[in-house]
């Protein structure tokens, strides 16, 4: 399609972020249910920490329950994944049916998970649908421009929660070269300085991880 | 057969794709799966070739009529049609008065529901000419279907029913004065959002909002995310008249385009369906529908109405009055099953209630014979029974009238109801026309 509105940017910007926050805080939270299997109480309040988001959770089973599955915490998986698909609706014209499909999947498999005993059993499936979602955004979209603005989201992400999680240098400088080779095929309006920034940053011989944050969280324009 | 057996594998596949209806409870928006029957209505072709025929008579009839409506008025000065039952009527509009869209085609898309009643004749319900929604539904169920048991469609010789986005885009590309198609929706919150989203995508064309138009020197422009303007030809607008334009209607619509009714006016872009079509699809005016036919083509009409009284006329109040119980009595302006009342269905004050609004407000009720209508199979826990079904047939005029070989059969889901709306809990059917 040859025009896309400032709207439909966002949207796919964001459907890119989204889908990688939800793949990525998923396995997160599936490594941390699997040692409080064992340890029991305690050890989500690190969890909290590392992501910055607020430590409202009474207990561990309190965690368990509203972090991946609460509507009403904005920071629980649930939330993101239903960000993810409030974009993603409102774009079935520019990714088309099949791809938005991957998304819709991901939330009934989430409400799934929602209601079982063995909720990491039923997650294996929405990671599924997210990877399966990347895929046919490669696959399915025509459109150049759109599958670069959906990657960028991604990217962005991935760094911002790298970031956060003090992942390995190679992860690091694999993500912001892959953002460095893609940023500029988008139209998106963006900070250059920024990405000089980024490989500066990912070239010293300590990753400075909250100014790697600070940088990425201000690339757009 | 074996299609039957893979009714909930289709379902499946409609929640996979998102093929929802919005609705609101409790002022509450909430996404709902429209159920989904895989027993297709079956129409054989030469029982359709009569329903098209009708259909394309009706719908030229009404198109003439909107035409003559808001230039010419011949049949008002005829006395065809009196007066006040378009002056009256909510969905006459006076800014259209003079003005012709392009073509001359005000209905480009019109929504005939119609009933086959027990005495083997088709009876039409309502005509609907302003945004009717539905086409979506069988075609992309008719997708699904194929996909889940291709042995019954090489068994079966059925009209393909999904190139309707290529009718649709036709007629479109027919009307438009030069620039961009697009789709245009009041946005996610809209009851028939899968539908605009999805019909955007099969044509091939932007789904945009208001703030994605502005109006500059007389024309439309679809605004990119560059600030490049592109100029916009067509709007399949998916948005009621009185949102359309704050400048012209209702000033407080947030979700309209200012001026975008001066463009039309000055013939610079094409809105589908044109605005003022409520006039002609008024529950008062479907009345008049068969003496239309006769007036513009000089023809007997070829489809029914079900029979229907005006309370407005006394002989027709007395017969109201006095067969109250055996009768429907329908709001003229209401849609989507509201404002539908049964007249056995009321308790004796509920009764007295009524009679006393209806001599008060005549002209806004229609009374209509209960029509004994053919219930169709559906499966309910694997097992046939019979429910009432309806038929929505789409006709789309642009270069020729042409009516699409399908429809959305929607049926109740409830033993004891009539009303077969999405709204009110209904499901739907795929319409199979027949290749012979």
């Amino acid at each position: 399609m040859g025009v896309k509105s400032i709207e439909n940017m966002d949207r796919l910007y964001w459907l890119g972020r989204y889908s990688e926050r939800v793949y990525t805080t998923l396995k997160l939270y599936g490594q941390k249910f699997d040692s409080m299997i064992e340890e029991g109480a305690g050890g989500y309040d690190e969890f909290c920490r590392s992501l910055d988001i607020p430590n409202h959770y009474v207990s561990a089973e309190d965690f368990r329950r509203k972090y991946p599955f609460s509507p009403d915490d904005p920071n629980s998986i649930y939330s993101n994944l239903i960000r993810a698909y409030d974009n993603a609706i409102e774009l079935r014209e520019e990714i088309g049916s099949d791809t938005l499909a991957y998304i819709q999947m991901a939330v009934y498999e989430l409400n799934k998970a929602a209601a079982s005993q063995a909720p990491m059993i039923e997650f294996q499936a929405i990671l599924d649908d997210i990877l399966a979602f990347w895929g046919i955004v490669d696959d399915m979209i025509e459109d150049e421009f759109t599958r670069n603005i959906i990657k960028v989201g991604k990217r962005v992400e991935r760094i911002d929660l790298y970031g956060r999680l003090r992942v390995d240098r190679v992860s690091m400088t694999r993500e912001v070269r892959r953002l460095t080779g893609r940023i500029q095929r988008t139209g998106l309006r963006y900070r250059l300085q920024v990405i000089d920034n980024l490989n500066e940053m990912v070239s010293q011989p300590q990753l400075d991880y909250p100014a790697i944050v600070r940088e990425i969280e201000s690339i757009l324009l | 057969m074996e299609l039957f057996e893979r009714t909930e594998v289709v379902n499946a596949l409609l929640a996979r794709y998102g093929v929802k209806f919005g609705i609101y409870k409790n002022n509450t928006f909430h996404e709902q799966l429209f159920p989904f029957d895989a027993i297709p209505r079956v129409i054989d072709a030469h029982e359709f070739a009569y329903l098209e025929r009708g259909l394309k008579q009706r719908v030229d009839a009404l198109n003439l009529f909107l035409l003559d409506i808001y230039n010419k008025k011949h049949i008002l000065r005829d006395k065809v049609i009196p007066e006040e039952f378009i002056y009256a009527s909510s969905g006459y509009l006076a800014q259209c008065e003079g003005v012709t869209p392009p073509g001359s085609v005000y209905s480009h898309i019109s929504g005939i529901d119609l009933v086959l009643g027990k005495d083997g004749e088709w009876y039409i319900l309502e005509d609907n000419l302003r945004v009717p929604s539905g086409a979506s539904y069988p075609m992309i169920a008719r997708e699904l279907c194929r996909r889940s048991s291709p042995r019954t469609f090489q068994a079966v010789s059925v009209a393909d029913n999904r190139s309707y986005a290529d009718l649709l885009k036709q007629v479109l590309d027919h009307v438009n004065t030069g620039g961009l198609t697009v789709v245009f929706t009041p946005g996610r919150y809209n009851a028939a959002y899968f539908e605009h989203s999805y019909l955007a995508e099969k044509m091939r064309v932007p789904l945009v909002t208001g703030s994605d138009l502005e109006v500059e020197n007389d024309h439309l422009y679809f605004k990119d995310y560059s600030g490049r303007k592109e100029q916009v030809g067509a709007v399949y607008r998916r948005i009621s008249d009185d949102f359309l334009d704050p400048m012209t209607f209702r000033p407080e619509s947030l979700i309209g385009v200012p001026h975008i009714f001066d463009v039309y006016r000055k013939g610079n872009v094409a809105l589908v369906n044109a605005p003022g079509n409520g006039v002609a699809d008024d529950k008062g005016i479907y009345y008049f529908v068969p003496k239309m036919i006769e007036y513009y083509l000089k023809q007997e009409p070829i489809l029914h109405n079900a029979p229907t009284y005006l309370p407005y006329y006394e002989k027709d109040m007395r017969y109201v009055l006095e067969h109250f119980d055996s009768l429907v009595l329908k709001d003229v302006a209401e849609a989507g099953g509201y404002g539908v009342v049964f007249g056995n269905s009321m308790s004796a004050s509920q009764k007295e209630d009524f009679i006393r609004l209806l001599k008060s407000e005549p002209r806004r009720f229609i009374a209509q014979e209960v029509i004994d209508f053919c219930d169709l199979p559906i499966l309910e826990k694997g097992e046939k029974v019979e429910r009432k079904a309806d038929l929505r047939a789409f006709v789309l005029s642009g270069a020729e009238t042409v009516v699409w070989k399908s429809g959305l059969t929607r049926f109740s889901r409830n033993p004891d109801s009539f009303i077969v709306n999405s709204s009110q809990g209904g499901g739907f059917k795929d319409t199979w026309v027949l290749n012979q």
